[in-house]
Formats: C-alpha cells, structure tokens, sequence
C-alpha cells in the first residue's frame, strides 16, 4: 500500500544528525552545482518581486531599487581599499562584482582615452558582460532597464563613491542580450 | 576584434539593426545592410536578437553567462527535438 503524503513527509525530514553549537557548517551541501532549482526560483521570485514593485509604485520603483543597491554597494565596499585613481578604482569595483557582474572599460574607435575628464567630472563607457540581473529579466521574460537594473545602477554607484569618495552616477546607454553599454560619471 | 557578417540573400533591409544600434555600426547600402564600422562593436547582440530574417553573424563575441537557461528545459527539448 501506498504512503500517504503525510507518511512520505515525515520520513524524508527525519534525521538522526546530532547538531552540535560547534558544528559550523564550512561548505554548501548539497554542492553550489545542484543548486540550479534553488537558483532559479530566486531569480523568479526576484523578478516578480520587482514587477509587482513597479505596478504598484509605478516610476518611483526605480528610486526604490537604485536606493536599495546603493546601500548595498556602500555596505560591501567599505571592507575594500580606497583609491583616488579612476583606473585603481575601477580594478577594486571589480573585486567586489566579481561572479554576479563583470565588465569592462570601453570606448568608440575613434576616441583617444577611455577615462575622459570634462566640466570638472570625470566618466567612463563600461561594458557589462555578465550580470545577474540581466538574467533574472531573461528568465521571467522581463524588459531591460527598468527597476531591476536600477539595483545594479544603485549597487555600482554606491560602491564606486564609497572606493573614490566622491559622488557618482551611472546611466544606462543600451541593454542588449548579452552585453549592456552604461556610463560611470564621477563628479 | 568582433566580425560582423551579414547575409545579403537574407536580410530583406527593415534596417532594424540601423536603428537599435547605439554605435551606429550598420549603414543602409543598397537596401541592404551593411557593418561599416565593426571596430565599434561592443558585442550586445541586440542587432542579432531584433534581426527578423536572422540574417546576421559575429564572431569573437565574449559569450555572457547564461544561468537563465533552465536544464530541465533543456532536456525536454533535447527529447521532442
């Protein structure tokens, strides 16, 4: 005879692990790479989080996510080393981006420097190659640049100004499915 | 560098990539498409995914990570396909 539900639940949470205070677990387990399901229903859970955000907020859902990645980018950066050196900064943003976002320092053919100083503020094309917000739209099927980006606008932004010390602003030129073009300007 | 072909047979000069293109990399020849400044790409893939007639290719393109991709998905059209 077959068990019930309840039956099956019972027997599948029943463990005869002993936990002790000091049993600080060190690894994941299961391993990172079964964790694709886990993965997933985040970015899904994520993704409708931040629709449901902007249907009820409308407009100001952005000021909303780019506040919420911006303090999440001052909160990591502060255990990184400070830098007054664009080109140094940018080395140590990427330390704190490093396996969710990637990107790299990009200019038209035609322009000489990839750092240009103008009207007292400095700013840079950056290609973003991964992101994970990028895939979180792809896997709900969601529109690039909205709310959602403003987290990783936030989170740059709030990174960057706290490595540099001065204030910083991103703006978002082109999202493309697998690259997105976005200007760092430093005042 | 990033290379850039396009399908002459194929692309039926909509001129969508003209347009979405931030780099203005594309130019209309002819009715045709055509990538005159390549050097410029950055390797987004809007021109590639709005293409209608799917007429375009690049190479050296540094691929992004694809975690969207869902492995069960995958097999099951592995299986009907």
């Amino acid at each position: 005879m077959s068990k019930s539900f309840v039956e099956e639940s019972k027997q599948n949470f029943q463990h005869d692990l002993v936990f002790r205070t000091e049993d600080v677990p060190l690894k994941c387990n299961p391993p990172a790479a079964e964790l694709e399901q886990t993965l997933h229903g985040l970015m899904q859970m994520n993704g409708y989080i931040i629709r449901s955000l902007e249907e009820i907020a409308g407009r100001g859902a952005n000021a909303v996510t780019f506040r919420a990645g911006k303090k999440f980018g001052h909160e990591v950066a502060k255990y990184f080393q400070k830098k007054d050196d664009v080109e140094e900064a940018l080395r140590e943003l990427s330390y704190i981006l490093y396996g969710q976002y990637s990107f790299e320092p990009w200019k038209p053919s035609d322009k000489d420097h990839y750092i240009v100083e103008e009207d007292g503020s400095t700013f840079i094309y950056l290609v973003f190659h991964d992101c994970i917000v990028r895939q979180t739209l792809r896997r709900i099927g969601q529109a690039q640049s909205g709310p959602l980006c403003q987290t990783l606008c936030g989170y740059v932004v709030g990174a960057i100004e706290e490595i540099t010390g001065r204030r910083a602003k991103l703006e978002i030129v082109h999202t493309g499915p697998n690259a997105c073009l976005k200007k760092l300007i430093l005042k | 560098m990033i290379q850039i072909f396009v399908d002459e047979n194929a692309c039926n000069g909509c001129g969508l990539c003209v347009k979405d293109c931030p780099m203005k990399v594309f130019e209309m020849v002819s009715g045709v498409s055509v990538p005159r400044r390549p050097e410029n790409c950055m390797g987004c893939l809007s021109c590639h995914e709005i293409c209608p007639a799917q007429a375009l290719e690049h190479r050296g393109v540094v691929p992004s990570r694809r975690m969207y991709i869902s492995s069960k998905v995958c097999s099951m059209l592995n299986r009907v396909i």
